[in-house]
């Protein structure tokens, strides 16, 4: 019965039921053979309530989808242009920053290709960048804010983790300082390599001019105050995250909707029905797992996967190479949030057996996850970007790889080199 | 006559869902304001706010269940053939997998029924957590209807 059960619970992730009904099946199973009443469920996903900062997460995804409705691509890319255009390399450099700022604030999904992309691969072409490099850079940058505040997932890893009663908890903060110097480390790696390869090619520079500076920054003048008050606020300690989010949000909303009037009143709740409809989706699956894991949990299964391990690998960097090739490829068949929901709870204890600190986890996690959005054969953004640009997805492919190559050198620095992600913390 | 209801249906999940979320936007604003300039701010409101984001979460997916994008594993139904007979399978057993669910739901609201507690202000707790035997309902009501109706499109 009991496998029966379990190739049932199989069966419907393979048939593409909703997610949050495959984790209701298995924590179903479980609760059920192991005689516990099944209105533990509920009661796990009325733990939702009990979950601190998640008010963050549907106040942020909601001025993620704002932003991204607005004009603002357009402006932070003229932006970015004039002050960074200038430099050897230089539309690549602004196709990173933009896109690594822009994932940042939308959340990764996807977007950032269709809104900034879109505008920067005519761009490049223009520029003189090759094509099939112009398609790979764009794509590779659509995931490249990851680990940037106030990117979502960063958030959520951070709530799921903040709820497991570690002994060495962490703040969210940590995280956003983690996040930092990986992030750029990604960026200057993509940079050296964009240069490297371009350097016989003659590229079109843009000049610097004070008027056109003077200009982009006068048409940001809203928006710019908004790092300012969201990564001030947040890496000072003035604000809480989820008060953070509060101000961002309604400080968007006063800029896109009042005063910039590029969104009008009328489509405001169309675009919160969206946003919630993401947000639910996710929570469902946070508050199902909850309930799931609090299972695992009972039934030890973190401990016994974790005394398996230990039999065939006894040291941490083995453990690492092995966790990197298994997130690598569950970045690229779940999405981050499920992925996230799903594998941490089981993970984190694993890791903390093998020495390696939370944070630094969070950090290598996401940075596995945003190479798996473009890793061949199902990342999600290459489909994105094949469907947006009109190219073959194999084309995709082989466009993209010299770049993903680029992210694994950065990966295995983050890996390997805790310092990166840990430099600045007191751990 | 139905086509009117479910707009009707529509209708109200959407503005439900607006509604919490500007309020929770309100609130949340609120206590900064009072936290930074009153060195005050209200005590409900935290436990409010917390409550907003279970109902915005349920609400959310409910109407995630409605236009058909909840988070799948989509990776290998790509390929799958008997297009029809997957997508029946697959809703069938959502819907009486949250059917369950919400069975259960119900007894525990049942309970905290009983017990009277408050969540907080006067609000009882078994009214902040009736959103979730009644989405659970919902989805699996959904879930059920599209798993009859995919069989004819």
């Amino acid at each position: 019965m009991w496998a029966i059960a379990v190739i049932g619970v199989f069966l419907l992730a393979a048939i593409g039921a909703p997610l949050f009904v495959v984790i209701l099946a298995a924590a179903m199973t479980g609760f059920f053979y192991a005689d516990i009443p099944l209105t533990v469920i509920t009661i796990e996903i009325y733990r939702l309530v009990d979950t601190p900062m998640l008010l963050a997460l549907p106040l942020f995804t909601f001025s993620g989808y704002i932003l991204s409705e607005s004009a603002l691509s357009s402006r932070l890319v003229r932006l970015t242009q004039v002050f960074l255009g200038w430099m050897p390399g230089g539309l690549a450099v602004v196709a990173f920053v933009t896109c690594a700022f822009f994932t940042a604030f939308t959340g990764a999904s996807g977007v950032t290709i269709v809104a900034v992309g879109a505008l920067l691969f005519p761009a490049l072409v223009q520029a003189g960048y090759p094509e099939r490099f112009s398609l790979g850079l764009v794509t590779t940058s659509g995931s490249l804010g990851l680990l940037l505040a106030p990117s979502l997932p960063l958030i959520l890893y951070g709530v799921i983790v903040q709820q497991m009663d570690l002994e060495n908890p962490f703040t969210l903060q940590d995280l956003f300082i983690a996040g930092v110097l990986p992030a750029l480390l990604m960026i200057v790696l993509l940079t050296i390599y964009s240069v490297w390869t371009t350097r016989s090619i003659p590229l079109i520079r843009r000049q610097f001019t004070r008027q056109e500076a003077k200009q982009a920054v006068w048409d940001m003048k809203w928006e710019l105050p908004l790092p300012v008050i969201v990564l001030g606020g947040i890496y000072t300690g003035f604000f809480a995250v989820s008060e953070a989010a509060a101000v961002t949000t309604m400080y968007v909303l006063i800029v896109e909707v009042g005063i910039l009037r590029e969104i009008r009143l009328a489509k405001l709740s169309g675009i919160i029905v969206d946003a919630m409809v993401m947000v639910g989706g996710i929570l469902l699956i946070l508050g199902v797992s909850l309930a799931f894991t609090n299972y695992l949990i009972d039934a030890e299964i973190p401990q016994q996967i974790f005394d398996l391990i230990r039999i065939y690998i006894s040291n941490k960097f083995t453990f690492l190479v092995l966790l990197n090739i298994a997130l690598l490829f569950l970045g690229a068949i779940l999405d981050i949030f499920s992925a996230l929901v799903i594998m941490v709870p089981l993970i984190v204890p694993i890791a903390i057996g093998f020495g390696i600190d939370p944070v630094h986890l969070g950090i290598i996690f996401l940075a596995n996850m945003q190479i798996g959005y473009f890793t061949p054969p199902i990342g999600m953004n290459l489909f994105i970007a094949s469907y947006r640009f009109k190219r073959s997805i194999s084309e995709l492919y082989r466009s993209t790889i010299p770049f993903m190559l680029v992210l694994l050198v950065a990966l295995i620095v983050i890996t390997y080199v805790p310092e990166v992600s840990l430099m600045f913390l007191d751990r | 006559m139905i086509g009117k209801l479910r707009r009707v249906l529509h209708l109200v999940e959407n503005s439900l869902l607006v509604t919490a979320l500007i309020t929770m936007l309100l609130i949340a604003i609120m206590q900064i304001l009072l936290r930074n300039f009153f060195d005050g701010g209200f005590l409900w409101a935290e436990s409010f706010l917390r409550i907003l984001v279970l109902w915005v979460a349920m609400l959310g997916a409910l109407v995630a269940t409605r236009e058909n994008n909840h988070i799948t594993i989509d990776a290998l139904t790509r390929f799958l053939p008997g297009r029809k007979i997957v997508l029946l399978v697959s809703n069938l057993a959502a819907g009486v997998i949250c059917g369950v669910v919400a069975w259960f739901a119900f007894e525990f609201v049942g309970y905290e029924y009983e017990d009277q507690t408050v969540a907080f202000a006067n609000v009882p707790t078994w009214l902040c957590q009736s959103i979730l035997p009644v989405g659970f309902t919902g989805m699996s009501l959904r879930f059920l209807i599209t798993s009859i109706t995919g069989l004819f499109d």
